[in-house]
């Protein structure tokens, strides 16, 4: 199902996990037959055991509580409930699984409740009904009968609570009641704050079904009725044959609420006799067991329990209705604290010469937008300290800001180091930046050079082809290429212009050496031969000389290139 | 040997005289992503003490709510103060000049994942991608600081605000409200009882509703007959005149225990669900414990707070929600009050 959206809930009878907490054996068999006739192969038996709380539960578990923990208010018509991360929870222990208690009877026309039997169950107890116990062993909290359906653990503690048979055994909800009493919500997560996050946005409830009474102190215990068959009802007890809802109609069908009372006429109660006080009262007579030799009060294993009273005013409506609301700056007694117009504080401070003075504060929050401050970025304290024209009074706001962030960010190692990390980064590159400008400036480049590809390469055939292209005459270092083609100096434009018989008069009225005029030299004639011998080629001594000559050409071209004596 | 072309005392000239340093387009000069995630936190107010927030605690008293605008130059200057750390030099503090421009609109953007971030749904560079460019660059940063019994009691509270007030009934799911909804940048208790929301743009409206997972079961007292309301299987009150939603909604009694009268007949109930039904076959129909929590819940209240416009005139500002404003809390009608949609059908899907 998709997740639901904001303002939905979905809710669920029930999510069981695919394995209940038990102790599981795994058999492994291997069938082999060769001809068709079987080869016995020892099996393979395998152990493990599926856990989850049981005697006790984290605290973390418990992701909210209703009515609220330690809380004040008219909750008296409300029934407690806990809200569970682990949503498979109330459903990960089989609450009687040798059905003990029995299948409730069914009452015509009312199909059994869908989903599973929780092993937990929400007890509301007030103050004087119950007693806590804390870290007591296993055996002292459950009847003995009822330890050994556990298994007999051992070596467990617990925490306990303690009370009455009889009040137990009337607020305790028979086994279809607790399958009521519990089930799955799943939440949009959206638009609300941080301390949900962690859960995927289900929740098990579980639900009590007994409504505190007014002004009372309350406690509610999320308790494990696991194998409590000595507890847990097969049925639920009858209902009150209450005769003052008679004539207290409001807007409602007469039909129905006829049908309503008549229906609580139905049964009788054949174990606990109660009688109506004048004064509208219910109220429960201590009955006559026939069991009085039991003891007269029963344990439970305790696994959560809070706290919280039924007086005075404190439901979510009431205390949104009463907020006091304003913008910030907004004070309950005028003057008190002295906020100025613009939200400022006055604090007494001692200035760094040890002479006490009133500086104002304000803090983030604003009732009115501000401007951006443009003039970024701040280097120091001292230079987002201001001083108010009107009454000379420093406004250390924003200097406490720097500070603030100042001393947040020291006290975080890796921040440090990602600020380092950061300054150094950029530092290498705007360095490498630096040394490539630098090297094509001098080496003539005008291609650009990308900063991130690798440079050597590409620097090294750079300098490559200038040197390759200038191993012509030493005289081309200083462009006499350029030279020779000024009009004055070309002998083809001298002998058009001077409308000369050949070029041959014109080179002769030029001085008459070609090499004097900066004209390129043409290539050392290559020797084509055959392949030959290392011993062959050395003895070339003409051809030796040549490479040698080549050589330092490209040397002295280099040299005078880069200005540096070699 | 060849002499190098440039000293090491030249490089750092050479920067220094350079104070375009890098070009904030190099993915060098980029924030590491853990420093960008501190500062943009940072921007939040995110670990910055409460006395720093509220310096006199007569400023936030009990039981109150206070609306602002955030300062955006106070978190600058938070800002440049955590920069400054390690800035030993000129050349940390050149770095920092040049770019300081970059770094504060690239946190301008990457504060709107802040609370992604906080919440864990992914990890920083794909939620860097998803702001990328996202309009408008800078904006107003409002919210509220809330100390209330109810932060506590009530933890994980639903928070919205519109840049509209929207009127009743919201529903928070639809595109239009979606549409008119403002991204929540902050939205975490500071303390026990103390809430602080950030939103980003200023908000016409804004409401606090009972967080879903704590909605409680509650019967109503009627002289000594404890009742709940029949609600549909949207969770919807059913109404004696459908068509009118003022009207009555039909209550149901709810029995109690012979044996102790303040204990509720689960059972009973069920089975008056079960026949009551039969009358109103909008009712969801009793499969489990789910179809019965239905019946029994209560609807969450929602708090609304909204911006009065008519004052918004008088005080010369900008809009609704300006200082001087009164924010009214306004009692909304109960039979209007929420837009709740529960979505069920038993079984568990």
């Amino acid at each position: 199902m998709a997740d639901p959206k904001p303002g939905e809930m979905v809710l669920y009878d029930d999510i069981l996990p695919p394995l209940l907490d038990n102790q599981y054996r795994m058999t492994a068999e291997t069938d082999v037959s060769i001809d068709s006739a079987a080869q016995p192969l020892a099996g393979k038996d395998s152990f493990f055991n599926v856990e989850g709380p049981r005697f006790s539960l984290p605290a973390t578990e418990v992701a909210g509580v209703f009515p609220p923990r330690n809380g004040h208010g008219p909750f008296h018509d409300s029934v407690p409930h806990v809200a569970i991360r682990r949503r498979t929870l109330p459903w990960e222990r089989e609450l009687d699984p040798k059905n003990v208690i029995g299948t409730p009877t069914r009452v015509p026309n009312v199909p059994p409740p869908a989903g599973t039997v929780p092993w937990l169950a929400l007890l509301l107890f007030e103050e004087g009904e119950y007693s806590l116990l804390q870290n007591v062993p296993l055996e002292q909290v459950v009847p003995k009968a009822v330890f050994q359906s556990l298994g007999s653990p051992q070596n467990i503690r617990c925490d306990a609570i303690e009370a009455s048979l009889d009040l137990v055994t009337s607020i305790m909800p028979s086994k279809e009641e607790l399958q009521l009493l519990a089930h799955v919500r799943r939440v949009n997560k959206d638009d609300r704050e941080l301390s949900i996050e962690g859960s995927d946005g289900y929740f098990a409830v579980v639900m009590g079904s007994r409504l505190p009474s007014g002004g009372a102190k309350c406690r509610a215990c999320l308790v494990s009725v696991e194998e409590r068959w000595d507890l847990v009802p097969k049925d639920p007890p009858p209902i009150a044959t209450s005769i003052f809802e008679v004539g207290i109609l409001e807007n409602v069908a007469a039909s129905l609420a006829v049908k309503a009372v008549s229906r609580g006429f139905v049964s009788s109660s054949p174990v606990l006799a109660s009688r109506v006080i004048p004064g509208g009262n219910l109220q429960i007579q201590p009955a006559i067991r026939n069991h009085v030799f039991l003891p007269l009060t029963t344990r439970l294993i305790l696994l959560f329990s809070w706290q919280f009273q039924t007086i005075g005013t404190g439901t979510f409506r009431e205390l949104m209705q009463t907020l006091d609301v304003g913008m910030i700056g907004k004070v309950q007694n005028p003057g008190h604290p002295p906020l100025t117009d613009t939200c400022h504080l006055k604090v007494d401070l001692q200035d760094r010469a040890g002479v006490p003075e009133q500086v104002l504060y304000r803090g983030p929050h604003v009732p009115f937008e501000l401007t951006r401050d443009p003039l970024g970025p701040y280097h120091s304290a001292d230079q987002a300290r201001r001083v108010t024209p009107e009454t000379g009074a420093e406004d250390i706001s924003y200097a406490s800001a720097f500070e603030a962030g100042r001393l947040l960010a020291a006290a975080d190692p890796r921040l440090g180091q990602e600020l380092m990390r950061w300054r150094r980064e950029a530092y290498k590159q705007s360095s490498r930046a630096d040394s490539v400008a630098r090297v094509r400036s001098d080496l003539s480049i005008a291609a650009q050079i990308d900063l991130h590809a690798p440079v050597i390469p590409v620097l090294t055939s750079k300098v490559v082809q200038s040197v390759t292209t200038g191993a012509g005459p030493i005289a081309d270092a200083y462009s006499l290429d350029k030279i020779k083609n000024v009009i004055g100096l070309n002998p083809d434009a001298v002998q058009k212009a001077f409308e000369l018989p050949s070029r041959e008069a014109a080179v002769a009225m030029l001085g008459g050496d070609a090499g004097a005029l900066g004209a390129s030299v043409g290539a050392p004639a290559q020797t084509p031969r055959e392949a030959t011998t290392i011993d062959a080629v050395a003895a070339d001594t003409a051809g030796l000389q040549r490479l040698g000559q080549s050589r330092k050409q490209v040397l002295n071209n280099v040299a005078v290139k880069l200005g540096v004596t070699l | 040997v060849r002499t190098s072309w440039i000293t090491g005392q030249e490089a750092l000239r050479q920067r220094l005289i350079n104070p375009a340093q890098i070009a904030f387009t190099e993915p060098e000069a980029e924030m590491p992503p853990y420093m960008e995630s501190f500062l943009s936190h940072l921007r939040l107010l995110v670990g910055v003490p409460f006395e720093y927030l509220i310096p006199d605690p007569r400023m936030l008293p009990d039981e109150s709510i206070r609306f602002f605008y955030l300062d955006r130059s106070w978190t600058d200057r938070l800002v440049d103060g955590a920069i400054s750390v390690g800035k030993v030099g000129t050349r940390e503090q050149a770095h920092h000049q040049a770019h300081h421009g970059p770094v504060s609109q690239q946190l301008d953007f990457t504060e709107r994942i802040v609370r992604d971030l906080q919440r864990g749904t992914d990890s920083f560079p794909t939620l860097k991608g998803t702001i990328r460019g996202q309009q408008p660059p800078a904006d107003i940063i409002t919210g509220f600081l809330l100390r209330s019994g109810a932060v506590s009691g009530w933890p994980t509270m639903d928070v919205r605000a519109y840049r509209t007030d929207l009127s009743e009934p919201l529903d928070p799911a639809n595109p239009e409200s979606l549409n008119q909804q403002l991204r929540t940048l902050r939205l975490e208790r500071l303390s026990p009882s103390i809430l602080l929301a950030l939103f980003q743009g200023v908000p016409q409206l804004v409401y606090l509703e009972e967080p879903h997972h704590l909605i409680q079961f509650g019967v109503r007292t009627v002289g000594s007959q404890l009742r709940i309301d029949l609600r549909d299987s949207t969770g919807h009150q059913i109404r004696t005149d459908p068509n009118n939603p003022r009207s009555n909604p039909i209550p149901q009694t709810v029995h109690v225990r012979a044996a102790h009268n303040r204990v509720v007949a689960i059972a009973n109930l069920r089975r008056d669900l079960i026949t009551a039904r039969n009358t109103h076959p909008q009712m969801p129909e009793q499969t489990g414990s789910a179809a019965f929590a239905i019946e029994v819940l209560s609807l969450p209240w929602r708090q609304r707070f909204e911006g009065v416009e008519d004052q918004a005139e008088k005080s010369g500002g900008s809009g609704a929600f300006v200082s001087v404003v009164m924010i009214g809390s306004r009692v909304t009608d109960l039979a209007t009050k929420t837009a709740f949609v529960s979505v069920l059908a038993g079984g568990g899907g």
